[in-house]
């Protein structure tokens, strides 16, 4: 009895025993979730295409494509005026103009005057309170 | 028409003169330095030191110089990235410890990057024992080791926690071969989880530093968490230039007591084994030598005033500055020494 | 009175400002309290040690207390202490009930600091000692405990537990970290990833990806609403709030902030878990479990009241080892130092003036950051009036300044919150549950480290059973737990 639950650990290879229990945890749920749930797994082609009529096509992947867009560029514009926050500065300002614009409802004039304002007010006031007061890196 | 064209004139003018001026302000570090640290906490030592040797180059230079605690990965991923100068790291042995250790992740620092100069020294390595043990001193230590009884100490493994361990175990087989099996290492993480085991019975001798358990020390012997000294790796030198009033209620004279030469831990035959914590600068391989001499120079006057020391001090760093070529051929000396040790052991 | 001559008008500018920062840059989705102390470190050089450790105690609560408002309002946890106020803040603030639920956290989140600052001024010496009984056995058993509220937060229970063990192993990509005990080697990092995912993912990007940026997704694919109307925030049905929401939970308040205060005492276990443990406490011992998750006080009482309690709590170890108990009080040790102060079991009776004005900056915070909270609360609440189509691209912009920063400045983390953002956003559609699967990304790490180090130390698996009475009596709390939430998803699907 004593011996059966002896274990010893070899330090050099202990980075692999909690993954592979955990693994295997996750194998035998994953199983038996798609056991139970193989009626509705079969039909989940339909749920998807579902999913992708109902959706608003242009919100959404406009979203994707801007995230993306202002995550990239970043660190390329920032390396022009190496940590100053800039490259944050200045992606910021046309990603908060440009998102707001593609979820704003009825755009008038009036409605874009005002986003556009807080488009350069909002991201200047906070890159010039994390860079300058609190001495933040930014991008 | 004479007007627009000395107008057009003078702007080339301008702008053959801005980008002259810009090449030679190139050749200098940039306004905004990022200087990226090896430890990603902003409470120990390292972010300390550099946060003090930040201050001093940013005045000097009048510069900014922003401290990020982003860790050694990402420290030498940021320092690759870029060889303008705009980023600066500062890290201490273990750059070159966990290199050698084979830990994932360390690069030989002096193959791909410039090593610059070296600013202060953490003198506080130092391995304890409970209050209770039996173990009075390194060498009781090393007498039981021959005797084949287990000695186990509770380092983290890979760098500056298990380099005076790695020391004990040459210096046991030094003493006499083959005890050095029975030093043991307990693997674990922070200094909380080194006391840790120390508590549970896990481990008899444990790596800590005098800041952080100095007060263990002082602890009648009934309390469960006191602890004793039994070694203080820092070479006589350092230890010397500490406050003579030491850390808390241990004066700089029984420090001593506790290292080279009054504890010895051999090295080999003649000489004892001591382990100093330098901290220095480490550059991007391509950066431009006038920025190493700018920086030189810059720290060069900056001990020379005399006030950084004074920052140094009263937080427990012992100052040590060594212009870039002379730190790296000091450090080269210093990881030669140490390979060695590691690789005795390791082969047998 | 020589006992308080560290009262001085600066010393007391300091509590207040400090506070008042701390609760902005909780409040913000990404920064965290950790953040705001890092931040004014080094401010704290020239002002003295008792000025500085003024603002620093004024930053710490702030912060943690921050960290309610996006969480109620926007559904986005400012610090991961908060991800558990969610659960419940939100549904109250879409029955626009979101100033109440504010109210009922702030209330919370006094009674919990207050508590465990009592406990602080008290104890902290013996509590210590207590502390350190807990070996690697006992913290694992804990983080098991806080573990199996999994199955107690998820609509399916198979489900569930599915989606908290993917955030377990998810936790796990990159390396078994070495400065918490690990052998420092990669793991699970698919080929080719290694150069970004060697450090693995990191809490905060995934946190803010998971709840930030998948609802922005999900509202672009809806098609953006428009902005809850004021009325509806300020007069909803049954919005007023009224302290008799505290009627009947005294014992959850002082249960929970005990529990958030012995979590801080626990070196290494870490934040995060006071709360989680005491939501599931919360949820154990309800007689209505079955409205946690759905808008229910008791839960918000909990899981401030616990975040709170963490703020007494880790000074405890700090202040009687010199050991931190949350990755804050860590950075408080850079404030000691860099003043010359040691910090160890002999701090307190070495420093009784500091010690002393450590307790009254605390207190003062608490109370300062009661008042800023409770009455500034109201116009904070209309944040959610503003039109979606401005809020949700600052968000988001606030969302990177978190992710980049948290780290002092890797972009890789900004990446992590558009992946977790998009993986949040396919959870929903294919039905994984966020809350276990943040639940298992957050104690992961520390799961693996314990349950390891047990086994490696003592070789033994009876360990668990039978290393001391503490675990004994953590076993019947992780079998009360398992029982409760099996009888709770019974009673559910009955009911349907």
């Amino acid at each position: 009895m004593g011996d059966l639950t002896k274990v010893t650990i070899d330090f050099q290879s202990s980075h692999l025993l909690f993954p592979i229990i955990i693994g295997c945890v996750l194998a035998v749920l994953g199983l038996a979730i798609v056991i139970r749930e193989r009626s509705r797994i079969a039909v989940s082609g339909d749920h998807w295409r579902n999913i992708f009529s109902q959706m608003n096509k242009f919100q959404f992947f406009g979203t994707l494509a801007l995230t993306l867009a202002y995550f990239s560029l970043m660190v390329p514009v920032g390396d022009y005026w190496p940590n100053t926050g800039l490259g944050f500065l200045l992606c910021s300002i046309p990603f908060v103009f440009l998102a707001g614009l593609q979820f704003m409802h009825t755009r008038t004039a009036r409605s874009v005057l005002i986003l556009a304002l807080v488009a350069v007010c909002v991201p200047s006031l906070i890159w010039w309170l994390f860079t300058e007061i609190f001495f933040l890196t930014l991008p | 028409m004479t007007f627009t064209r000395r107008l057009i004139l003078s702007l080339a003018a301008a702008t053959v003169l801005s980008a002259s001026s810009y090449a030679a302000v190139a050749q200098e570090l940039p306004r905004n330095v990022r200087l990226v640290i090896g430890s990603k906490s902003t409470g120990g030592d390292t972010y300390q030191n550099s946060a003090i040797v930040a201050e001093a180059l940013a005045e000097k230079l009048g510069i900014n110089v922003k401290v990020d605690a982003v860790g050694a990965t990402e420290a030498f991923k940021a320092l690759d990235r870029d060889s303008r100068g705009t980023t600066l790291m500062i890290f201490h042995d273990q750059s070159y410890l966990g290199n050698l250790y084979g830990v994932q992740g360390y690069s030989n620092p002096f193959e791909g990057y410039k090593v610059g100069p070296t600013v202060a020294i953490n003198p506080g390595n130092a391995y304890l024992v409970p209050k209770t043990s039996k173990y009075q001193s390194m060498d009781d230590i090393f007498a039981a080791a021959k005797a084949g009884e287990k000695v186990r100490v509770a380092i983290q493994p890979g760098g500056v926690s298990e380099i005076g361990f790695s020391a004990m175990k040459n210096a046991a087989k030094v003493l006499s071969p083959g005890s050095e099996a029975n030093i043991v290492a307990v693997n674990t993480g922070s200094q909380s989880d080194k006391n840790q085991t120390m508590w549970d019975d896990l481990s008899d001798v444990i790596n800590g530093s005098i800041q952080a358990n100095e007060q263990f020390t002082q602890l009648p012997e009934d309390d469960r968490k006191a602890m004793r000294f039994v070694w203080i790796t820092a070479r006589p030198a350092t230890l010397q230039q500490a406050p003579a009033q030491g850390m808390g209620n241990t004066t700089r004279d029984q420090m001593l007591k506790f290292a080279d030469p009054e504890t010895k831990v051999p090295l080999n035959d003649s000489e004892n084994f001591t382990f100093d914590k330098e901290f220095f600068f480490l550059y991007n391989q391509d950066m431009d030598d006038a920025i190493v001499a700018q920086i030189d120079t810059a720290l060069s006057e900056i001990y020379a005033a005399g006030e950084i020391q004074k920052r140094q001090k009263e937080a427990f760093f012992i100052p040590n500055f060594l212009p870039s070529a002379e730190a790296q051929a000091h450090l080269l000396a210093k990881r030669s020494t140490y390979e060695q040790v590691i690789k005795d052991i390791t082969s047998n | 009175m020589p006992f308080f001559e560290f009262i001085t008008p600066l010393f007391l500018l300091l509590i207040i400002g400090g506070t008042f920062v701390g609760i902005i840059f909780g409040a913000i989705p990404g920064m965290t309290a950790t953040m705001a102390v890092a931040v004014c470190l080094p401010l704290t050089y020239p002002l003295g040690l008792n000025n500085g450790l003024a603002l620093l105690l004024g930053l710490y609560v702030g912060g943690i207390s921050g960290g309610l408002v996006p969480a109620i309002l926007l559904n986005i946890p400012g610090t991961p202490s908060s991800i558990t106020t969610t659960f419940d803040g939100y549904p109250m603030t879409q029955r626009g009930e979101g100033e109440k639920a504010l109210k009922i956290g702030i209330c919370a989140s006094l009674a919990g600091g207050i508590i465990s600052l009592i406990a602080l001024y008290l104890f902290a010496p013996a509590l210590a000692d207590f502390a350190i009984r807990f070996s690697y056995v006992e913290k694992f058993l804990i983080i098991l405990f806080a573990l199996s509220v999994m199955g107690a937060l998820s609509a399916n229970l198979l489900i569930g537990i599915f989606s908290g063990f993917l955030g377990i192993f998810i936790s796990l990509i990159g390396t078994y970290d070495i400065s918490s005990g690990g052998n420092g080697k990669h793991r699970l990092i698919p080929p080719g990833l290694e150069y970004w995912l060697d450090s693995g993912f990191s809490l905060l990007p995934v946190l803010i990806g998971i709840f930030g940026l998948s609802a922005i997704l999900q509202e672009a694919e809806n098609g953006m609403p428009l902005g809850l109307s004021r009325d509806k925030v300020r007069i909803g049905k049954s919005s007023k709030f009224s302290f008799s929401v505290f009627k009947g939970q005294a014992l959850n308040v002082l249960r929970s902030s005990g529990i958030g205060t012995f979590v801080g005492i626990l070196p290494g276990v870490g934040g995060s878990a006071a709360s989680i443990l005491a939501y599931t406490n919360a949820k154990t011992f309800s007689k209505n479990p079955e409205n946690f998750g759905k808008g229910e006080p008791a839960g918000i009482i909990a899981s401030e009241s616990g975040n709170n309690g963490l703020t007494g709590g880790a000074l405890v170890p700090l202040l009687s080892l010199g050991i931190p108990g949350d990755s804050t009080t860590a950075l408080l040790i850079g404030a000691f130092t860099l003043q010359g102060i040691q910090v160890g079991p002999l701090f307190i009776g070495n420093n009784p003036d500091t010690w002393n004005a450590m307790i009254f900056a605390m207190l003062i915070a608490n109370v300062a950051m009661f008042i800023m909270m409770f009455y500034a609360i109201r116009y904070v609440a209309l944040i959610v009036t503003i039109p979606k189509h401005i809020l949700f691209p600052i968000i988001l912009m606030m969302c990177v300044i978190g992710a980049y920063t948290i780290n002092y400045g890797i972009m890789f983390d900004v990446w992590t919150l558009l992946i977790f953002g998009l993986f949040g956003w396919l959870a929903l559609k294919i039905r994984l549950e966020i809350a276990p699967f943040i639940i298992g990304f957050i104690l992961g790490p520390s799961a693996e480290v314990y349950f390891v180090k047990s086994l490696e130390s003592f070789g033994d698996l009876t360990i668990f059973f039978t290393k001391s009475w503490i675990a004994v009596l953590l076993w019947v709390l992780i079998l009360g737990s398992i029982a409760g939430s099996v009888f709770i998803n019974r009673r559910a699907s009955q009911a349907e």
